[in-house]
C-alpha cells in the first residue's frame, strides 16, 4: 500500500476501532484472513521449483486443460490473484505461452468461486473456529520443521486456519455490528445503487487485495440482512473486476507477455461485469431458477450469492472463451513489444554457413565481441572502463577515487551486452552441425567453452557484487582496502590479458607470457589468504569479514581463470612455435615458481 | 678424406631431418635471446615501480621467465649434444 494512502486509512481505522467495537472485530476478521491468504501464498511457493513447473507444462498444452488447471488451482488454493500472479511469472519465464495463460485466467475466475460457496454454505452454518484451531497448532507444527516442504504444508494448512478464523470473526462481528447499526439503511435501489455499489466492491478489493475477502464481507453481511440483496449482487461484480489489479500490479515487474496477460484478466473480468451489469435482472431470474433446483431455500440471500457468482463468472467464460485467439491478436496490438536496445550478433551471417572454416572464423570473432562486452561489464562493476586500461593513471587509484558505492545492474547488462549474442552463437554452432571433419568440429567446441567461461566470469562478478558493495561502504579500512585490492586485481588481469593480445599480435612469445598469468592467479590467491588471515589474528578484521573475503577470493580466482581460459581460446588460435610450446611450463613447475616466490 | 668431408656435407644438405634439427636449434636460440630481452624489460619496469600489487606481479613475471630460460637452456644442451653425437658417428 501507497505511504501516503497509509496515512489516511491507520488514523481512520483507528477512529473506527474507537467508535465501534463490532468495527473493530470485521476490521481483525478481514485482517486475519488476508494473514492465512499470504500464508497460503507462501505454503504453495514451497512447491515451486520443479514440480509445479513440470505440471504445468503438461496440464497447459490445450486452451481447455489450461481451462481445467486454472480452476484446479483456485478451488485449491482459494486465490485467483495468487494463480493469475504465478501465471503471469510463469508466461514471464517463458514457461507457458499467452493462450495457455488466459485459458489459465478463464479457468482460475470459476475456479475461485468455490470459495464463494464454501463461505455461504459451510462458514455461515458451521461454527467453523472449531476446524481452524487444529489446522493452526499441526500448520505451526509443521512450520518448525527443518524440511522445505513440511514447512510449505505447515504454511498451507496455518493458512487454511487463518482462513477460517477471519471468517469466524467477520460472522461474529457482523452480528454484534446488525444489532448497532444497519447498513440496510444505506440501501440504494436501482441503477445508481447498482453502479455504485460496483464501485464500491472494486475499491475494497483493489485496498484488501483479496476477491475473497469482499465476497466474505459481502455474504456475511447479506446474510445477517445488512445490506440488500441487489446492492450484494453488484458489489460481487466490483469483486471480480477489482481482483484484476493484483494481476495488473504483479505485471509491473513482469515482461510484456506478463502485462499482456495482465490486460487479458483485466478485459475479460471488465467486460464480463459490463454484460451482466445490463442483463442483471435476466441473471438474477436466473439464479433464483437454478437455486430452487438445487434446494436453496429462496430466503436464503448467502447461498444465492454464492450461486450469483459462479454463473456471473461462467457467463464470461461462455461469451470469451471461444475467442481466446482474437484477444491475443488484441492484445499483441495493444501491448507491443519494444525492441529492447540488445547487442546484435555481428559477424554470424547466413553466408558465413557455407564453409567450415568460415564457420569457425564468425564463431571466434563473435567470441571475441563477447570477450569485449563481459569485460565491459566486469570493469563497470568496479567503476570502471575499459580506456582506463590504458591511461596512465594507475588502476588501483581510479578504484580508491570510487568511494561512493556504484551499484551497476549486471543482471540488466548481462541482458542487453550478453545474452543475445551468446544465444546467436549457441543457436550457430547447432545449426552448422557436424558433419565436418572433426578438426572443425572440435574448434567448434572449444569456442562454446569459451564462451561459457565467459558466462561464468560475469556470474562470479555478480556474487561478489554484492559483498563488494556492502563492505566498501564499511568503517573498517581494513576491509575497504582489501576488497580495493580484489578489484584491483581483476582489472589488472584484463590489462595483462590485453598486453598479452598485443603480444599475439606482435609476435612476443604470447603462448609463455601464459604462463606468467596462470602463476600470478595463483600467487595472488595464496598472498590474499594470507593477508586475511593475518588481518584475522590481527584483529583488524572480524572473522565474519574474514570469512565474506575468503569467499570473494574465490570468487576473484574464478572471473582471472574463465577470462584466461576463453581468452587462451579465443586469441591464441593461430598454431604457436614447437619450440614456444616448447619452453611452456605444465602445472607442477608453475607450482615450483610459485613455492620460490612466497618462499621469499 | 676430403671427398668423406664433401660427401657428410652433401648428405646433411639433402637430410631433410637434419635441417629441421638446426632450424629447431635456432629457433630455440632466437626464443632465449627474446626472453632475456624480455627479463631485462620487466627487471627495468620493477624498478621503476612502488605499486606492491605491480611488484609482485613483476616478481612472478621474473620467476616464470627465468624457469623458462633454464629449461630452454637444458633443451639447447641435449640438442646441441645429440648433434655432436651424430656428427662423431659419421
Amino acid at each position: 500500500m501507497h505511504k501516503a494512502l497509509l496515512l489516511i486509512v491507520i488514523p481512520l481505522l483507528s477512529y473506527g476501532f474507537w467508535l465501534s467495537d463490532a468495527f473493530k472485530g470485521i476490521a481483525a476478521g478481514v485482517s486475519i484472513f488476508l494473514f492465512g491468504m499470504l500464508s497460503l501464498e507462501q505454503g504453495f511457493k514451497a512447491f515451486t521449483g520443479g514440480v509445479l513447473e513440470r505440471i504445468l507444462q503438461k496440464t497447459t498444452d490445450t486452451s481447455w486443460k489450461s481451462f481445467g488447471f486454472g480452476f484446479l488451482s483456485a478451488t485449491l488454493m482459494q486465490s485467483s490473484g495468487l494463480v493469475s500472479i504465478l501465471t503471469v511469472s510463469f508466461l514471464s519465464a517463458g514457461l507457458l505461452d499467452l493462450v495457455a495463460g488466459i485459458g489459465i485466467i478463464f479457468g482460475s475466475n470459476l475456479g475461485t468461486t468455490t470459495g464463494a460457496w464454501l463461505i455461504a454454505g459451510l462458514g455461515l452454518k458451521v461454527n467453523i473456529a472449531t476446524y481452524a484451531m487444529p489446522l493452526l497448532v499441526f500448520g505451526v507444527l509443521c512450520i518448525f520443521q527443518k524440511g522445505k516442504q513440511l514447512k510449505g504444508i505447515g504454511y498451507i494448512l496455518t493458512g487454511l486456519g487463518f482462513l477460517l478464523l477471519g471468517i469466524h470473526y467477520m460472522k461474529d462481528s457482523f452480528e454484534h455490528f446488525e444489532s448497532t447499526v444497519n447498513l440496510a439503511n444505506y440501501a440504494m435501489p436501482g441503477v445508481k445503487g447498482l453502479l455504485i455499489y460496483t464501485a464500491i466492491g472494486i475499491i475494497a478489493t483493489i485496498i484488501m487485495q483479496s476477491s475473497h475477502a469482499t465476497m466474505l464481507l459481502t455474504i456475511t453481511a447479506v446474510s445477517v440482512h445488512q445490506i440488500t440483496y441487489d446492492n450484494a449482487l453488484a458489489l460481487v461484480i466490483g469483486a471480480n473486476i477489482g481482483t484484476t489489479v493484483t494481476a495488473i500490479i504483479a505485471s509491473f515487474g513482469a515482461n510484456i507477455q506478463g502485462k499482456r496477460l495482465a490486460g487479458s484478466h483485466l478485459l475479460i473480468n471488465l467486460f464480463t461485469g459490463i454484460f451482466v451489469l445490463i442483463f442483471i435482472k435476466e441473471l438474477g431470474i436466473a439464479v433464483d431458477v437454478i437455486s430452487a433446483n438445487l434446494g436453496i431455500a429462496a430466503s436464503d440471500n448467502a447461498m444465492k450469492l454464492a450461486t450469483f457468482h459462479s454463473l456471473f463468472n461462467l457467463v464470461g467464460i461462455i461469451i470469451f472463451f471461444p475467442f481466446i485467439n482474437q484477444q491475443v491478436m488484441l492484445l499483441e496490438k495493444i501491448f507491443i513489444e519494444k525492441r529492447p536496445n540488445i547487442f546484435q550478433p555481428k559477424y554470424l551471417g547466413s553466408s558465413a554457413m557455407d564453409f567450415p572454416e568460415t564457420v569457425v572464423e564468425s564463431v571466434r570473432l563473435e567470441s571475441i565481441h563477447l570477450y569485449e562486452n563481459a569485460i565491459h561489464i566486469i570493469l563497470r562493476t568496479f567503476g570502471l572502463y575499459k580506456s582506463d586500461l590504458q591511461t596512465d593513471v594507475s588502476l588501483k587509484q581510479l578504484i580508491e577515487q570510487n568511494n561512493a558505492p556504484i551499484e551497476y545492474d549486471i543482471d540488466a547488462s548481462y541482458e542487453k551486452r550478453i545474452k543475445g549474442i551468446y544465444s546467436a552463437i549457441i543457436a550457430f554452432i547447432s545449426q552448422a552441425g557436424f558433419t565436418w571433419q572433426m578438426t572443425q568440429s572440435s574448434k567448434l567446441s572449444w569456442l562454446r567453452e569459451a564462451n561459457k567461461h565467459l558466462v561464468e566470469a560475469i556470474k562470479d562478478t555478480k556474487h561478489l557484487q554484492k559483498n563488494w558493495l556492502r563492505f566498501r561502504a564499511s568503517s573498517n579500512q581494513a576491509t575497504i582496502n582489501e576488497y580495493n585490492k580484489i578489484a584491483y586485481q581483476i582489472a589488472l588481469h584484463i590489462q595483462k590479458i590485453e598486453n598479452f593480445r598485443h603480444e599475439i599480435e606482435s609476435n612476443e612469445l604470447p603462448l609463455l607470457s601464459l604462463d606468467t598469468l596462470k602463476a600470478t592467479i595463483r600467487n595472488d590467491d595464496v598472498q590474499m589468504n594470507r593477508a586475511i588471515e593475518t588481518l584475522i589474528r590481527e584483529r583488524k578484521i572480524t572473522p565474519e569479514t574474514g570469512s565474506s573475503l575468503i569467499n570473494d577470493s574465490a570468487y576473484m580466482r574464478s572471473i582471472k581463470k574463465n577470462l584466461l581460459k576463453a581468452a587462451e581460446t579465443l586469441f591464441l588460435h593461430s598454431a604457436t612455435g614447437n619450440v614456444e610450446q616448447q619452453l611452456a611450463l605444465n602445472d607442477t613447475e608453475i607450482n615450483d615458481v610459485i613455492q620460490t616466490v612466497d618462499a621469499k | 678424406m676430403k671427398i668423406e668431408k664433401l660427401l657428410h656435407k652433401l648428405n646433411a644438405f639433402f637430410d631433410t631431418d637434419k635441417y629441421k634439427k638446426r632450424q629447431h636449434i635456432e629457433d630455440l636460440k632466437k626464443i632465449l635471446l627474446k626472453l632475456k630481452k624480455k627479463e631485462r624489460k620487466i627487471t627495468h619496469a620493477l624498478q621503476q615501480t612502488d605499486d606492491e600489487s605491480l611488484r609482485e606481479h613483476y616478481q612472478t613475471e621474473l620467476k616464470i621467465i627465468r624457469a623458462q630460460r633454464i629449461k630452454g637452456i637444458e633443451v639447447l644442451q641435449q640438442l646441441k649434444e645429440r648433434k655432436k653425437t651424430e656428427y662423431n658417428l659419421f
